[in-house]
């Protein structure tokens, strides 16, 4: 059994955390921009999280649950053994993507704004303050928690170097 | 006589190190997976597991992999993510002081064999 394999998972999921973070970051940062590279107002992203498949096994097991619309977990299903093949990569979680919420601009009556259009409003980001913060608070939380959880594996790895002493 | 420095209590206790890891390492998973959607809470029977890997100590069969299991009783949110982080917290913390002690125990073992090999007093 790998130890640091399970670093390798709760690290994944603070790199992934952390970008949520940043996108939110993004977003709150662009709440009222009008310009983009694309033209138009910026639109807000949001990131979507997939779990990694692992080890082969761990990927039966994840597939087969994930398979299941309801919890009907096979019984095959199998963590990788110890010092078994493949029980480097771990099972943890990636950014699939960042996607573009494709919700239309707010329209705001601003008719000296020079982005304004012929009917002199201007079309703003349709981004919720509250939305954003709720949403960093949750990356923020679900960081805690990943970095106690490598706190807690360091924890186990420092413990098994005590075998070795006398 | 035979020299031995591998006890079965060692081999036991390996066994068990090997299993607290398994658990570690699935609530990682879980962790890790706190805001996938979809993603559903993966177990283990760890007393099933330990009894079986005693039960092939014995009978000098080499460790088999973890059965893994969906954890029964967690309340999905509505992505389909049923992953507590209480449960998961909770979790890590036994999983952690479980192979601690494992630890403790090899280490008393082993000591107990060096005592052997150091019983003239050298």
């Amino acid at each position: 059994m790998n130890l640091f394999a399970m670093m390798e998972t709760s690290g994944s999921a603070m790199q992934a955390e952390r970008m949520r973070a940043e996108v939110v970051a993004a977003n709150m940062a662009n709440a009222e921009t009008t310009r983009t590279a694309t033209g138009g107002p910026y639109h807000r992203q949001h990131v979507i999280f997939a779990a990694n498949a692992g080890d082969a096994e761990f990927a039966t097991s994840l597939s087969s649950v994930a398979g299941s619309a309801g919890i009907g977990l096979s019984a095959s299903g199998t963590l990788s053994a110890p010092g078994g093949s493949g029980s480097a990569v771990a099972p943890g979680v990636h950014i699939a993507g960042v996607v573009e919420d494709p919700a239309p601009p707010l329209k705001r009556y601003d008719p000296g704004h020079p982005d304004a259009g012929e009917d002199r409003y201007v079309a703003y980001p349709d981004i919720n303050p509250l939305t954003e913060m709720v949403d960093l608070m949750g990356a923020t939380r679900a960081y805690g928690l990943n970095s106690s959880a490598v706190q807690a594996e360091k924890g186990m790895i420092a413990s098994a170097l005590e075998i070795a002493k006398s | 006589m035979e020299m031995q420095v591998e006890t079965r209590l060692s081999d036991q206790i390996a066994r068990y190190l090997d299993l607290a890891t398994s658990e570690a390492k699935l609530t990682a998973a879980n962790m890790a997976n706190v805001d996938t959607p979809g993603y559903r809470a993966l177990g283990m029977d760890f007393e099933a597991e330990m009894r079986e890997a005693m039960d092939g100590v014995d009978r000098g069969k080499p460790a088999r992999p973890v059965r893994l299991k969906a954890v029964d009783g967690l309340i999905a949110r509505p992505d389909g993510n049923n992953v507590s982080m209480d449960r998961e917290g909770l979790n890590l913390a036994e999983a952690q002081l479980k192979f601690k002690a494992g630890v403790a125990l090899l280490r008393q073992e082993y000591q107990r064999v060096m005592d052997a090999i150091h019983v003239d007093g050298k």
